[in-house]
């Protein structure tokens, strides 16, 4: 990656929209399985949560909340949901920068794990409180445990495709400014 | 960010802090909106994926026939069992044919002896599946068939055997089709040899359970499973599927439709059926000009008994029903 590239959070902004919109391609295709097959991951949230750790200036909350919207939207989801809960927790991530950049990788899949975790049980709580009708809680669970299992492998095809990783200490942007 | 970052970090935080309070605020409200009026939402909705959806139909359609070629591909090992366990079928469904056919000649030969008319409003849409629900969680179906082909909400969906689901969201171009192993669908059915009405309802597993059976120990394992037709959604008597026993020893259904491979579904245009309003028009006509004259001929004694009285009724009820249908009269 040529620093010119590296310096313009649009360039990942836009990229982040087609990883999107990929990932929603992909589960709109009606090769899928049939009603009672186990959920795989949900890879929006790896890409949202293992970006926002290393670079939450490429993720503004409008750009999460659009995109996330956006999916809400076409794969039947509460509309709004999901998003609100989503954004709160890379809120959550994005206001402890300064911790997450001095973890090892286990603690801070240990924290992603966590999170998605309580990003679940807030979601089937609001359900139940709204009188929703819902899958089984062991559907949802084996959902997450995907969506934990594959957060190292999404971590890592970051590494390797687009070189994101942690800012290391005196980094600086096009700008010179400090990350 | 960048830009914020060279600011008074004091200023701009608790005002960042705020702004997205009010995002979250908003979307919880959306979230609220939808469940109060989920209809306007829903109606939204439908349009969104109206207008997004057929735009992406040249990627969707070669990339799943793509998938479904990998697989037929991986099924070209076993070609020639296959093909031996086709030929011994073929030898006894010959056989069932010989009997199928015997038997509609003679269903022919009785229909007409009653002066059955059967329904000739059932006549049929038949769409090209675009996109899945996209989430594990929720089961239905886009096709390529829309209010501009006249779909209407509620309709049922056929795959070429059985019932598959039921319409439930129109768009301009696109429709969604609700399976009926979503967690919100509910279809009412009966089961066949004892005549046992239930609810068939989703549970977002590949057999659904039959619920609100009256007597569970008529029902056995085996039995036809057809659409009853109460409430006037559904029109009767289609295939939904057999009765199995599942696992937790309740009664499901294993369905008929082929759920694995939904490629061309079936939208039966069944018109709305005419209310019944109060209970004495299902048994005397109500006031027609010709009521009067079955109700005195009843009053008047014994002497026109129910020879003569069914071919009134049917005379006044088929056109008050729908005439338009009749020119596109087509049986299902």
């Amino acid at each position: 990656m040529a620093e010119g590239v590296r310096g313009n959070a649009w360039t990942y902004r836009v990229l982040f929209v087609i990883v999107a919109l990929a990932v929603l391609f992909f589960r709109l295709l009606p090769t899928g399985g049939v009603a009672g097959d186990w959920p795989g991951p949900d890879l929006l949230l790896c890409v949202i949560f293992a970006w926002m750790m290393r670079r939450p200036d490429w993720l503004p909350v409008w750009l999460l909340a659009a995109v996330l919207l956006t999916e809400d939207m076409m794969v039947l989801r509460p509309p709004g949901l999901w998003t609100a809960i989503v954004i709160i927790a890379a809120e959550f991530v994005r206001a402890r920068i300064a911790l997450t950049r001095e973890l090892v990788f286990v603690a801070e899949w240990a924290m992603v794990a966590g999170l998605m975790v309580a990003c679940m049980l807030v979601y089937r709580l609001v359900f139940t409180l709204s009188f929703l009708p819902q899958p089984g809680f062991g559907f949802a669970l084996v959902q997450t445990l995907w969506s934990i299992l594959c957060y190292p492998l999404v971590v890592g095809i970051n590494r390797f495709a687009i070189d994101l990783r942690k800012p290391s200490t005196g980094e600086v942007d096009r700008f010179g400014r400090p990350l | 960010m960048a830009k914020l970052r060279s600011e008074p970090e004091d200023f701009v935080r608790p005002l960042r802090r705020v702004l997205v309070a009010l995002l979250v605020l908003a979307l919880v409200a959306l979230f609220f909106l939808w469940r109060i009026d989920s209809p306007r939402v829903e109606r939204f909705r439908a349009a969104l994926v109206d207008r997004v959806l057929p735009s992406m139909d040249w990627a969707l359609v070669p990339v799943t026939q793509g998938a479904a070629m990998i697989d037929q591909f991986q099924s070209y090992a076993s070609l020639y069992d296959q093909n031996q366990e086709l030929r011994r079928e073929l030898q006894q469904m010959k056989a069932w044919k010989e009997a199928a056919l015997q038997l509609e000649q003679q269903n022919a030969r009785l229909l007409d002896l009653n002066q059955v008319r059967l329904d000739p409003k059932l006549t049929h849409v038949t769409g090209q599946v675009l996109a899945d629900s996209g989430s594990p969680f929720r089961q239905s179906v886009l096709i390529n068939v829309g209010a501009r082909d006249g779909i209407l909400d509620g309709w049922a969906t056929m795959d070429g055997i059985g019932l598959v689901g039921r319409v439930s969201g129109v768009g301009e171009r696109t429709a969604r089709v609700i399976l009926l192993t979503d967690t919100n669908s509910r279809v009412p059915v009966t089961v066949q040899p004892s005549g046992q009405n239930a609810l068939l309802s989703g549970d977002n597993s590949a057999l659904p359970p039959l619920e609100f059976l009256e007597k569970a120990d008529e029902v056995r394992p085996g039995d036809r499973v057809v659409s009853s037709g109460d409430g006037g959604m559904l029109p009767a008597g289609l295939l939904v599927g057999q009765v199995v026993l599942g696992t937790d020893r309740r009664l499901r259904v294993a369905l008929s439709a082929d759920y694995q491979r939904l490629e061309f579904l079936r939208v039966l245009r069944s018109h709305t059926l005419v209310p019944i309003t109060d209970a004495g028009a299902l048994v005397a006509p109500p006031l027609t000009p010709d009521g009067p004259d079955t109700a005195a001929a009843l009053a008047a004694g014994t002497e026109t008994t129910s020879g003569a009285n069914p071919n009134p009724d049917a005379a006044t009820a088929d056109p008050n029903a729908d005439p338009s249908t009749e020119t596109d009269g087509t049986d299902g």
